[in-house]
């Protein structure tokens, strides 16, 4: 029987190819080892995250009912609802167990009222005296470890079948180099499949048994586009892999530059990121917020009477003729709003510095794949950003429904402004002071994002990766069209 | 002879070896990272030394504007650390500064808030990630092939043909490794210091000098280590591509997974204790020290009626004249006051211990589960010898803690325990006397009707008041302790001293491990 025969049978010489190649692997010393590091790696870290995902909802709901309850408590009559201060913190994520972001130690936690918002804040045990480190999660084993296997596995890929002389007996034959590329680059996608789906099945039955919480149908999607990120991401590895084994003269010679280039895509070049942000980024200090905060509001004094005349005065009678409570309601008002601004500018420098640093790091397909699995799996520093945005939104609600509340009140004055005298103090009536009903008051719920807007934020970094792939793919296979198997 | 032999073995490896392909792209990588790295670092140092020396200039500017005892509040700065760009450890996460107060708790408030926290995401950037990482896999990369290698291609049945034993093949194989990743070490030293050195604020001293010293020593120990892993895998199996695949893998759990994998075993086995208790406590503990005060001062009546109606130094006030009842009894008040706070104080510096204790245990956990990873006990001693670690930071708390007495003990000895009126005011007795003889006209003009009577009144009051004020300069603080922070290195080098053991203790378990194996080993090529 010759290749001819088979190729024109039914079963395709690819198939073959890629055959041999499992068959070869999964017989193999460090298929064995990867698999055995792989899984106990996915169910350690999975055991792990299941008792961090119970504690950290326990402290969630503790939190949260105790600011439910707290509203509820002090929630006498509308004018005390405005100048409650809410404390909500970020819900535990389930898909944490994909991709954690580094949240932990990220700001959580917000409180405001519903004129003010402060700066978010970091109320998480966080021990400052351990260096940096990643949780041990799906995108860390992939990005770290199954990348550093799909190295292993291809580094002899052709230069080893070189050196062992059946590379030139396989192209003696009728069969195409691309197809022997292909099946190469098949069988070792294929094996690297083997432990990846089991760690995650071995991981999921692990989360799904110990019955912490139902995984949702947009969780399953969620996990399922993370699979295929993390196929795409160790795809870009075979490649390279493939790539450097047809340039090097030997298989050592091949292992050593995929270490070396390992070492520098994989924990070198994120790393730089602290010093990109340095170098390209302005650092917001806590110093020049108060300092800012401080000019505006002298400076608003300064010029008070442009809102209105005597708006600076306060008296006890909200008739004294000194007084004029209108223009200090505009005062105020105008106030709140530049003081919020100064903040909310302070918050986006925060993030800008961060994300340039991150921006740089993506030169590396780890922090490029570590983006798009945030994205999807709605962590990391777009989730903070986005809880810090539904705050406010959730702010304006509350504070369209005490207006509206508040015009149905012939007593009042509705002018709802931010002042501590308007409080309690004098009683000026500027609010409705009528109870209200504790059922009819939104609450806070943080929402998740739904799939599209989640893949709307990775797409660029899934063209990116698709991108990368292409590119070593191309690489591979010219290099290999040209390979001289003598 | 013997000797000889064992140098001549090692010769030829060394030689073979500098030629290789993997050992010129090593070192030109480690080199490459270093001409990245160290400049930018060293532009940050020199970056932080200018902020550090600008806050110490304008806190001794404040200290000369200091006119009663009771406004000197200064702030300590935390020198940074020029061996940070060796091993970054966690002085970038802590906060520079610690606001020393006397007469308030609490007395020592060093911030960590200071950063960006979303910049957390960023791993720490130093030379010692360029040793742990690269030179790591190098020496394994030079190692793996050492024995198994020489088998493959049949020569090392030669040379065991001769008389010469066993173990003198494998100790001159491991002064070869030795000699092999020498080289690139002291390069990476050698450039790093150059670079270091040619920025002009860069200044070395003896302490940093042996510090570095001690740094080189402890990578060229990590270094063997490693050598001496890649050489037992060698000589425990007869292929090179296996002891290959088997050291790389050993190579990414020691580098990448236990150093992740330890804390984040460590963080669930010991949560930490809640930081908000600690704060809840400490705020109580503060609630109460302030109701103390106030019951203490509610003896003295009239000891409210100073206003601090002066600017003084550190942007508080002082009391330039009051009344004679009024200057007794605050005299009185803020002696009485002072024995509370330091009471209370105590009480808190011990609760903030207390959980730097409860962060220590957690961090003393993660160490000690990531000791089974040769890198992560290196980085350890780097961290250490760099002065970069939390035990260092302790240090600079304790020795906060230290200036702050210091300076209360001063205040007392100069203001007869709190009570002189130097203390809160430049206000006499002779003065407090002729107090309301000056403020009665002045009060009586607010019932005028007379706006040019009250200015009047308002101006010899004044003007009094201002010739109070300019019979006195600022307090001459020349005996003032300054504080100073000179960490040692000795201290240093005892706390590093475990570490290395176990290191070195490693090494010769390793090149034990090998000698048994390459005892049995089978030479014959297949």
């Amino acid at each position: 029987m010759t290749y001819g025969q088979i190729e024109s049978g039914d079963i395709p010489m690819i198939w073959h190819i890629v055959r041999k190649e499992i068959f070869e692997n999964l017989l193999s010393l460090r298929f064995m080892l990867s698999l055995i590091l792989i899984i106990s790696l996915f169910a350690a870290s999975s055991f792990i995250f299941v008792g961090k995902y119970k504690q950290q909802s326990q402290d969630y709901w503790e939190k949260t009912n105790k600011n439910v309850a707290d509203l509820s408590k002090n929630l006498g009559r509308l004018n005390d609802l405005a100048f409650f201060e809410q404390q909500i913190f970020h819900k535990p994520k389930l898909l944490a167990l994909c991709v954690e972001g580094y949240e932990k130690s990220f700001p959580n936690y917000v409180k405001f009222n519903i004129f003010t918002i402060g700066l978010p804040e970091v109320k998480a045990s966080v021990n400052f005296t351990l260096p940096y480190f990643s949780d041990v999660n799906w995108v860390f084993i992939i990005s770290l470890v199954l990348s550093f296997v799909a190295f292993v596995l291809t580094f002899d890929s052709i230069c080893g079948e070189k050196e062992a002389g059946t590379l030139r007996m396989m192209l003696a034959n009728k069969i195409p180099r691309y197809k022997v590329l292909l099946g190469k680059y098949c069988g070792a996608m294929l094996t690297l499949c083997i432990p990846l789906l089991v760690g995650l099945i071995v991981s999921l039955i692990i989360v799904i048994t110990s019955n912490i919480t139902g995984i949702s149908g947009l969780e399953w999607l969620k996990i399922l586009v993370v699979v295929i990120l993390s196929l795409l991401y160790l795809s870009l590895f075979v490649f390279l892999g493939v790539f450097v084994s047809c340039r090097a003269t030997c298989s050592a010679n091949c292992m050593v530059v995929l270490l070396l280039m390992w070492v520098s895509l994989v924990i070198l070049i994120p790393s730089l990121g602290r010093t990109a942000s340095n170098m390209f980024s302005e650092t917001p200090t806590r110093v020049e917020l108060n300092r800012k905060l401080y000019e505006t509001e002298r400076q608003m004094w300064d010029n008070s009477d442009k809102f209105g005349k005597n708006a600076g005065n306060s008296y006890a009678d909200a008739n004294d003729p000194r007084m004029n409570l209108p223009a200090r309601a505009r005062l105020y008002n105008a106030l709140t709003n530049a003081k919020n601004g100064i903040i909310e500018d302070h918050h986006n420098k925060m993030t800008a510095q961060a994300l340039t640093g991150r921006n740089f790091t993506c030169l590396s397909p780890t922090a490029v794949y570590q983006r798009a699995s945030e994205a999807v799996a709605g962590v990391g520093i777009g989730r903070c950003t986005d809880f810090y945005r539904q705050a406010k939104r959730y702010q304006m609600n509350l504070k369209e429904f005490i207006r509206s509340r508040d015009a149905e009140d012939p007593d009042s004055r509705h002018l709802i402004f931010d002042e501590d005298n308007s409080r309690g103090a004098f009683d000026w009536r500027t609010i409705s002071k009528r109870p209200v009903d504790f059922s009819t008051v939104p609450k806070f719920d943080e929402q998740d994002l739904g799939l599209g807007h989640s893949l709307k934020l990775a797409i660029w970094d899934i063209v990116l990766l698709i991108l990368f792939n292409l590119v070593f793919f191309a690489a591979s296979f010219v290099s290999f069209l040209r390979y001289d198997v003598r | 002879m013997e000797a000889s032999m064992i140098w001549s073995i090692a010769r030829k490896e060394f030689l073979l070896n500098l030629m290789t392909f993997k050992f010129a792209v090593g070192t030109i990588l480690c080199v490459v990272l270093v001409l990245v790295f160290v400049p930018v670092l060293a532009k940050d140092y020199q970056q932080r030394l200018e902020e550090y020396s600008q806050n110490i200039t304008a806190n001794e500017a404040e200290l000369r504007k200091v006119i009663v005892y009771k406004n000197i509040l200064p702030t300590v700065y935390r020198p940074p650390n020029v061996l940070s760009v060796f091993s970054e450890g966690i002085e970038k996460r802590l906060g520079t500064s610690a606001k020393i107060s006397h007469f308030d708790v609490p007395e020592v408030s060093a911030t960590t808030d200071e950063v960006n926290p979303y910049m957390s995401m960023f791993p720490a950037l130093d030379i010692s990630l360029v040793l742990r990482i690269v030179f790591s896999a190098l020496a394994l990369l030079v190692a793996y092939n050492v024995i198994s290698g020489e088998r493959e291609q049949g020569t090392l049945k030669l040379i065991l043909s001769g008389s010469i034993p066993r173990h003198h093949v494998l100790v001159g194989k491991f002064l070869a490794g030795l000699m092999i990743l020498i080289v690139p070490v002291t390069i990476v030293f050698i450039l790093a210091l150059m670079l270091l050195l040619s920025f002009p604020m860069i200044e070395l001293n003896a302490a940093n000098w042996a510090g570095i010293g001690l740094m080189y020593i402890a990578s060229l120990i990590f270094i063997s280590a490693m050598y001496n892993l890649g050489l037992f895998f060698s000589s425990l199996m007869k292929q090179s591509a296996i002891s290959l695949i088997l050291g790389l893998f050993a190579w990414v759990i020691f580098v990448v997974v236990v150093p992740s994998g330890s804390i984040y075993l460590a963080t669930q086995i010991s949560p930490l204790e809640s930081q908000e208790k600690m704060e809840s406590q400490r705020e109580m503990t503060i609630q109460e020290c302030r109701s103390k005060e106030l019951e203490a001062s509610g003896k003295f009546p009239h000891w409210r009626g100073p206003k601090s109606d002066a600017d003084g130094a550190f942007g508080t006030g002082y009391t330039v004249v009051c009344d004679e009842s009024c200057l007794h009894d605050a005299s009185k008040a803020y002696s009485l006051m002072q024995s509370i706070v330091s009471n209370y104080s105590n009480s808190i510096w011990r609760l903030e211990l207390s959980y730097f204790d409860s962060l220590l245990k957690q961090k003393h956990l993660a160490g000690n589960i990531a000791r089974i990873s040769p890198v992560s006990v290196y980085e350890n001693v780097m961290s250490i010898l760099a002065q970069s670690d939390f035990g260092s930071f302790r240090s600079f708390i304790y020795n906060v803690k230290a200036y702050r007495d210091e300076i209360t003990e001063y205040i007392r000895s100069k203001t007869d325990n709190f009570s002189s009126y130097s203390y809160f005011t430049i206000c006499t007795e002779e003065d407090a006397k002729e107090y309301q003889k000056n403020i009665g006209p002045f009060l009586e003009s607010f019932k005028s009707e007379n706006e040019q009577d009250r200015e009047r009144a308002a101006d010899n009051f004044d003007k009094w008041r201002n010739g109070i004020m300019a019979r006195h300069s600022p307090l001459s603080l020349q005996d003032f302790p300054r504080f100073s922070y000179r960490p040692g290195i000795a201290k240093s080098i005892k706390r590093a001293i475990p570490d290395l053991a176990l290191l070195v203790i490693v090494n010769i378990l390793l090149f034990s491990l090998s000698f048994v194996a390459f005892v049995r080993y089978d030479v014959r090529s297949d």
